[in-house]
């Protein structure tokens, strides 16, 4: 089997509060490989965006910080890497879309220029060149007249047209690996549905790997080929979708499977609902972080954390004492 | 064509506020102001003397009268004579607003120059120990009243017990060194009262700038931080920024030097609005009332533009206020 | 009455104010500012009920005289003692900072509050209105306008700042107005048919008291520090001693190289108006629900 493209080791990010310091990603281990597509879901506040800010060297730093791990891409070590480099890195090996597409861009400049910027930071190219490459990749992403569009400001686009914006800015300096932090959330269904197609469709043109944060199990099942299931920090299962679906390990996982809605029309703004609450990041239990919510929680599960291991013959890995 | 339309607009949707303005400082100064009579009509005077008098004053017509008299006043921009040196309103104006411009421009650039440097420089290390000493800093400044670095520069730079480098009081501008020579203390009293309040304000423009969506994206593509800093964060900040300084000028071309003026007797417009108040010289009064609501209108429009420079959301045409 | 959204609404106001107590309790500044004050309102008390600085205006030795057992701080221009003045003009900063900020807060706070209910009508054009008039007035002209037609009422400086120090309150709470009334507990108040100054004052203005307490504070360190500026010019302090009227009386003693009277105004005056400034923004960020934890 050939090298991942990305492989990240033992990644802790942590944020100092006033309160203390909270674990907001607390040892996560997962590679992806080249052209693969990998879900990563979880509920609200578990520390997904934070672990796909810190694949760019983003997190806001004070208060966080990569406390330790490695990421590896493309056999190159990110962890630790100073400002100017994390830049040649940032934009032309690895990307990063954003939930929220009303704010994303800079307001006070056309969306071209925003374009050009970011085309001519990584290519020697001219102006005319990167606006020639900026209208083709806006017809790529389905924008009508992008010619027209290009001389545009932000505030004259509708959501949907911004997040193809977005997805066209990112495409456009061909990165490996594309961090698409629940790009259509903020979208209606239909504009959902469309900007997903477009997105999974260029990713297989472009030969990218991507890895696509949602809340919605139904997107995982549609687009991709591994999922990562986080809680409270951590990954608790990992496997292949079809495997994932088919036999859920973790009874987190079952809870959120469980809770699908049958009507794949329906849009669902946050994950299914399971009994209780996650536990205080200050505060952290000893053993297992879902037990108060577990419906299968024995005594032992109390005593200490369970670690991520693989569990079947497929591909699968999964942090509990009492899988399925 | 379109921005002069909009300003006309603009400037008819300033009239209630000159209204309100002009009829609150009517009411105040002049109808339920001091009755003047007695202060002009000689000793013992008979009936018909006083009646004349209050003819002469206005007293005996309507109020409505009066004030639509005050009004076309402001139209003809024709207040009369001063009072007590019955110097033409309008020429005491021309003569007295140079000099307070003089006296109060080098204090309000360099206040918000710096005030805007030292924002930038606390923003950029924000949370650290720079900032912690800037933004402290500002806050010592922030609680020094006016009056009192007044004196203190005073003391320090002019008084035989300081460096007695600069002359006590006074103003004169015959020359270059004797405008420096008087203008420096008054400068660095303004600019040391206003830069806290100035770097306050103006670094919490720039740290919400800062931590704004778009300047994420710019960084997770790979955008230098010198080009960030430009395009992100100052060009989106301009707006409150031109907004303090503009929505400032009606006050220092008014009556924002009044303090400075009086203390150290120069002759600007603060000064003889401050004459005017304690001898009670009506027309005087009136103009400088008048005048500060006419540029606090002018002032509005003018940031409006701005905005429309600046931001291309805000469009000349749809809103009016 | 609705009482499950009494209840919801209670909840939100306590576990807010418990948040920004508990907030407010780690701020070591903020603590030790409001300490201060609390210094300074015991002294200003003192003078009130006659504990101390009753001598304030008697002269009671030579011009000038330095600092002794007997004049702690020495004594002015005409041998009053300038450590009693200087306490009792404490007592009147805290007069005029109580008056302005209650009177500023609660002007703005009823105004805000009608404007934001009301918003996009009418009254909501006239209270906006009436806030750009009053800030279009020079505040020093409209104190001596109001001074004026109030033929020299001592009271004329404590309403000319009332009259411009409560408009930036209620812009503040007409904002928050506008916020609130779409909540659901407006909602229910509405649907149960309470009256509308009712549920204004009732059920809405309760929720925007952490406003109204910052805003309090601020207009209180803004009197303080326009009463100095406008005893010197003298449209101030009509009666008894101020630090803006001894700093005024100062002006002739500096230049002939005695500066107590100064110094011992000025500090006192700055030491109050920092410590409140501290405090007013340690209670910011602690109300601040952005950071409230
Ligand atoms: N700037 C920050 N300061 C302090 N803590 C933070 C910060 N950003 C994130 N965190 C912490 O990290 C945790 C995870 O946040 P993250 O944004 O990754 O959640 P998420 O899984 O993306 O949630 P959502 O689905 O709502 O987007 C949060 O619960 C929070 O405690
Ligand atoms: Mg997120």
């Amino acid at each position: 089997m050939p090298a991942p493209l990305l492989e990240v080791n033992n990644l802790v990010v942590e944020f100092s509060t006033d309160a203390g310091v909270v674990r907001a990603v607390d040892d996560v281990s997962f590679s992806v490989a080249a052209g693969e597509t990998v879900g990563l879901v979880g509920e609200s506040g578990c520390g997904k965006t934070v672990t796909g800010l810190a694949l760019l060297g983003l997190v806001p730093t004070p208060p966080g910080r990569l406390a330790s791990g490695s990421i590896r891409l493309d056999g190159q070590e990110l962890a630790g890497l100073d400002d100017s480099s994390w830049r040649s890195v940032r934009g032309r090996k690895v990307a990063m879309i954003f939930q929220e597409p009303m704010t994303a861009l800079n307001p006070v400049f056309r969306i071209g220029n925003q374009m050009i910027d970011v085309l001519r930071q990584h290519q020697r190219i001219t102006r005319r060149q990167a606006r020639a490459a900026a209208i083709e990749m806006l017809a790529k992403v389905g924008i009508p007249a992008p010619d027209k569009r290009i001389q545009e400001y932000p505030h004259q686009l509708s959501g949907g047209m911004r997040q193809r914006v977005m997805i066209a800015m990112a495409l456009s300096c061909s990165p490996r690996l594309l961090v698409a932090d629940e790009p259509t959330t903020a979208l209606d269904v239909t504009t959902q549905a469309q900007v997903l197609e477009q997105m999974v469709r260029l990713q297989q043109e472009f030969g990218m790997s991507m890895i696509l944060i949602t809340h919605d199990m139904g997107v995982v099942a549609q687009s991709c080929s591994k999922a990562m299931v986080m809680y409270s920090g951590r990954v608790v299962e990992q496997a292949p979708v079809t495997e994932l679906f088919a036999r859920p390990r973790h009874p987190y996982t079952g809870g959120l499977l469980a809770s699908i809605p049958r009507i794949r029309e329906q849009r669902i703004p946050e994950l299914p609902v399971i009994e209780g609450t996650v536990p205080d990041p200050l505060n952290l239990p000893e053993g297992c972080r879902f037990a108060d919510r577990c419906n299968k929680v024995r005594d032992y599960c109390r005593l200490a954390q369970p670690e991520l291991k693989p569990i079947g013959r497929a591909d699968s890995k999964v942090a509990c004492y009492v899988p399925d | 064509m379109e921005v002069l339309l909009y300003s006309l607009r603009k400037l008819l949707a300033g009239i209630p506020l000159v209204l309100g303005v002009t009829l609150i400082s009517f009411l105040l100064i002049v109808y339920f102001g001091p009755d003047k009579t007695y202060e002009l009509v000689g000793k013992n005077p008979t009936a018909e003397q006083i009646a004349e008098v209050r003819s002469q004053l206005g007293y005996d017509r309507p109020f409505v009268t009066r004030y639509m008299e005050y009004l076309r006043e402001i139209v003809t921009l024709d207040f009369g004579s001063s009072e007590s040196t019955d110097e033409k309103v309008s020429s005491i104006l021309a003569r007295t607003i140079p000099v307070s411009l003089l006296l109060a421009l080098p204090g309000f650039i360099l206040g918000n120059a710096l005030g805007v440097l030292l924002a930038l420089v606390a923003a950029y290390f924000r949370g650290g120990l720079v900032d912690k000493l800037i933004m402290g800093s500002a806050a010592v400044g922030m609680s020094v009243s006016y009056l009192i670095a007044i004196i203190g520069f005073q003391i320090l730079l002019s008084s035989a017990d300081g460096l007695d480098l600069f002359p006590v009081r006074g103003w004169d501008t015959s020359t270059p060194l004797a405008y420096i020579q008087h203008v420096t203390v008054p400068t660095l009293a303004t600019v040391f009262v206003a830069l806290g309040y100035n770097t306050r304000f103006y670094r919490a423009v720039i740290v919400e700038e800062m931590t704004r969506d778009h300047v994420r994206t710019a960084r997770a593509f790979g955008i230098p931080p010198a080009k960030i800093f430009y395009r992100n964060i100052l060009k989106n900040s301009m707006v409150p920024i031109v907004t303090r300084v503009v929505f400032s000028i009606p006050l220092i071309v008014i009556s924002g030097s009044l303090l400075l003026e009086s203390y150290f007797g120069i002759p600007g417009i603060g000064k003889v609005s401050y004459d005017a108040i304690i001898t009670g010289d009506q027309p005087v009064l009136k103009a400088v009332v008048a005048l500060t609501a006419i540029l606090f209108v002018v002032a509005q429009l003018l940031t409006d533009i701005c905005y429309r420079l600046v931001d291309p959301r805000v469009s000349l045409g749809a809103s009016t206020r | 009455m609705n009482a499950a959204a009494e209840a919801m609404q209670r909840r939100h106001g306590d576990s807010l104010w418990n948040k920004a107590w508990r907030k407010f309790r780690h701020d070591r500044v903020g603590v030790v500012a409001l300490l201060v004050v609390c210094a300074y309102a015991i002294v200003a008390l003192g003078v009130v009920l006659g504990w101390w600085a009753t001598g304030w205006a008697d002269i009671s030795g030579p011009k000038w005289a330095p600092l002794s057992s007997e004049h702690w701080l020495g004594t002015n221009i005409i041998g009053q003692d300038i450590f009693s003045r200087a306490v009792y003009s404490t007592r009147t900063a805290f007069e005029v900072g109580l008056i302005v900020a209650l009177g500023a807060t609660f002007i703005g706070a009823v105004l805000g509050a009608i404007a934001g209910f009301f918003s996009a009508t009418w009254i909501d054009e006239a209270v906006i209105w009436l806030m750009g008039v009053l800030d279009s007035v020079p505040f020093i002209l409209l104190v001596a306008a109001i001074a004026y037609s109030l033929q020299d009422s001592p009271w004329a400086m404590h309403i000319a700042m009332i009259a411009t120090f409560w408009i930036g309150t209620a812009r503040l709470v007409r904002g928050e107005v506008i916020k609130l009334k779409g909540q659901e507990f407006v909602e229910s108040a509405h649907a149960i048919g309470l009256g509308r100054m009712t549920i204004i004052f009732r059920h809405i203005l309760p929720n925007t008291f952490h406003v109204l307490l910052v805003q309090a504070t601020l207009s209180f360190v803004a009197a303080i520090k326009s009463e100095v500026i406008l005893s010197f010019l003298g449209l101030g302090v009509k009666d008894g001693m101020s630090w803006g009227l001894m700093i005024s009386e100062s002006t002739f003693e500096v230049l002939a190289g005695y500066f107590n009277n100064f110094i011992a105004a000025s500090v006192l005056m700055f030491g109050l108006v920092m410590a409140f400034n501290m405090f007013s923004d340690a209670l910011q960020d602690a109300l601040d629900p952005r950071t409230v934890k």
